[in-house]
């Protein structure tokens, strides 16, 4: 339990830098730390082109989906509820953004509308969870299942083309930083930074882990456990859409089979950087450290010539790894 | 909790007590009205091939969903089923193809499956891996396992006329996998209600603590439940491959999420201790009949998804209004 009141209430860096580096230490995500080291060390002796700039680049582009998605849904596991819809969300967003875009060739207009779909799939998800009270599993493997059906249905299962074919679109996605850093990188990082800011050191973010931590106690000391935990998958709904837009913008069009499995791929992630299924535990930071060993394995088996099928084999079996050595080491304090 | 989880799992007194009770209520409702509203605008409902046919489909869902509502009352998920149910059938087939014998074909898939499910048990209870991201790592490297075995699917070179009876014969009026999943129901209908095991299960979902605490082997409780999940998919997946006649490696995506779909609109509850295998058959025969329904109405066939989706969220909803309206 020691971790989850650390967790908790996170004590403030002090401004020197030795201080700084011995609270960092004391982190729980320092085991993770060494993990993602340590694949990035194997691959890079076992393959040449592992380490260089451009594939580290590479990896972190690919990271960004997983991690923009990964902050809400981590957001919404610290509160206490569950939030799988991001699955279908990532393809659902996608058709407004495509569709406002190709009818009016403005890349604002379209971001605007996929925001209002996200915003209105986590009010709902919110609603739903908090104020009906209805199981956040059954609530988003519900939404889950009527996105997916509403993505088939509206598309005929087939691909909306972006016919608009904005240069600013097609950037997103695709264009580099100085012509290395993938942009949904740069993004992910940002909102990453941000939001890990506002759970460490906003009232926002404390309230958050009280909520999940022990909601009754969260009530008694004043706080709307309802509304913290409606708002989570608010924010939840808009990272996921921010991903598909990036995704997108990838593709190239609105595609009816995006993001199918992603929602395991998050919740993997996530849960393999420590956040806690039962709330009120894990950091921001832990997960983003689960997505990157995720994707640093997955592209260092791929540069290993090893097959699809064996990468699968071999991060399942690190996801039970990693976990089992975790709650190994916590029985042990 | 407590007086809730007593009162939806053991009731007895009569008849329609000893089935179902008021927390079943609103399945029923649901069901009837769902079985009025098709068959006023589409008569055809209640012919007997088409209430054969959604027995059918219900069958395959019900034998795995029998296993996973004993593993959420014991309070573990397996995410595999899906994964697994494809993997299986290959093997079975493969098996049937090199020897020949049904037999050895049947009880190499049952081997496999157990062994998957043996697998999950030992990663959520000595490892102590949670069994929701154990079970979708198992999930992983079984889709990837399945095509390093096969990069196509199986083909049926045996022809063996008992093999395609296991999914398509029929014993009297009934096909053989309804009354292979029947047989499943009333086993862990049986072994849940009236067994020390059953009670066993509900009392380590409920608090593993204090199940602990009196003397109960929780992990080896929870150590079966995964282990007999694990043969029931064994037996869904040879039935599929019977049904289908080839072992698909693709067979079964989101075949899971069906499955805990049915089971918590069954009034199962996620966070253990509490289910009943009525409610998940009628959870079952929901989603079964939502999907024949907009198949015989010629509906858009992709509101399958959309529909259950709906009916699941409104169904927990009313489910809560009706426990606070119970309260008061």
């Amino acid at each position: 339990m020691p971790q989850s009141l650390d967790a908790a209430h996170p004590v403030p860096p002090p401004a020197p830098a030795a201080a700084m580096l011995k609270a960092l230490f004391r982190r729980s995500e320092i085991p993770l730390l060494i993990s993602l080291l340590v694949v990035i060390a194997f691959f890079s002796i076992a393959s040449d082109t592992f380490l260089t700039t451009r594939n580290i680049a590479n990896v972190l582009g690919q990271s960004a989906l997983a991690m923009t998605a990964g902050i809400g849904v981590a957001i919404v596991f610290i509160s206490g509820e569950v939030d799988v819809s991001v699955g279908s969300l990532v393809a659902a967003v996608a058709i407004p953004l495509i569709v406002v875009m190709n009818a009016t060739e403005s890349l604002f207009l379209g971001i605007a509308a996929a925001l209002a779909l996200g915003l209105v799939v986590g009010a709902v998800n919110g609603y739903l969870s908090a104020y009906l009270g209805i199981n956040s599993l059954i609530v988003t493997l519900g939404t889950l299942f009527i996105l997916r059906g509403g993505v088939y249905l509206y598309t005929g299962q087939t691909a909306i083309p972006d016919e608009a074919m904005l240069e600013s679109f097609f950037q997103i996605g695709n264009g580099r930083l100085l012509g290395l850093l993938p942009y949904p990188a740069l993004i992910a990082f940002v909102l990453l930074l941000a939001f890990a800011y506002v759970m460490r050191h906003r009232p926002f973010g404390r309230q958050v882990y009280a909520v999940g931590g022990n909601p009754e106690v969260a009530r008694l000391a004043g706080y709307s456990v309802k509304r913290v935990k409606f708002a989570c998958f608010i924010i939840s709904g808009l990272l996921a859409t921010v991903a598909g837009i990036m995704l997108a913008s990838r593709l190239g069009s609105a595609v009816h089979v995006a993001g199918l499995g992603f929602e395991f791929q998050v919740v993997a992630a996530v849960v393999l950087g420590g956040v806690s299924l039962s709330g009120g535990i894990g950091s921001l930071f832990g997960m983003a450290l689960g997505v990157l060993i995720l994707s640093f394995l997955s592209n260092g088996l791929g540069m290993l010539a090893l097959a699809t099928e064996w990468q699968l084999v071999v991060t399942g079996g690190i996801i039970i790894a990693a976990v089992a050595f975790d709650e190994f080491k916590r029985r042990r304090i | 909790m407590t007086s809730e989880s007593l009162s939806s799992t053991r009731k007895p007194g009569t008849a329609f007590g000893l089935f179902a009770d008021r927390s079943q209520i609103v399945l029923i409702g649901i069901l009837a009205a769902l079985c009025i509203a098709i068959s006023l605008a589409a008569p055809q409902f209640y012919s007997e091939a088409n209430v054969i046919a959604i027995l059918r489909q219900c069958a395959l869902v019900l034998i795995v969903a029998a296993g996973m509502t004993m593993l959420l009352i014991c309070g573990e998920v397996d995410l595999s089923v899906g994964a697994s149910l494809a993997f299986v059938g290959c093997i079975g087939m493969d098996v049937i193809n090199r020897t020949g014998s049904l037999t050895l074909g049947v009880l190499a898939a049952l081997a496999f499956a157990g062994t998957v499910g043996l697998f999950n048990g030992i990663v959520a209870t000595r490892l102590r891996v949670n069994s929701l991201i154990g079970t979708i790592a198992t999930m992983m490297m079984l889709q990837g396992g399945v095509f390093l075995y096969t990069r196509e699917a199986v083909q049926n070179h045996h022809h063996l006329p008992s093999f395609t009876g296991l999914g398509a014969g029929y014993i009297g009026p009934l096909p053989i996998p309804v009354i292979i999943a029947a047989i499943v129901f009333v086993v862990a209908f049986v072994a849940l209600r009236y067994t020390t095991f059953g009670r066993y299960l509900y009392a380590v979902g409920a608090s593993e603590n204090a199940a602990r605490l009196s003397g109960l082997r929780a992990e080896r409780l929870k150590l079966i439940a995964f282990v007999v999940t694990g043969l029931l998919v064994g037996v869904a997946g040879m039935i599929l491959a019977s049904l289908m006649n080839a072992g698909q490696p693709t067979a079964g995506r989101g075949f899971e999420l069906t499955v805990i779909a049915a089971v918590i609109l069954g009034g199962t509850s996620l966070s253990g201790g509490r289910g009943t295998l009525i409610g998940t058959l009628l959870g079952v025969l929901v989603l079964k009949v939502i999907d024949n329904g907009i198949i015989i109405l010629r509906w858009n066939q992709d509101l399958q998804m959309v529909v259950p989706g709906i009916v699941i969220i409104l169904a927990t909803w009313l489910d809560i209004v009706r426990r606070r309206a119970d309260a008061r």
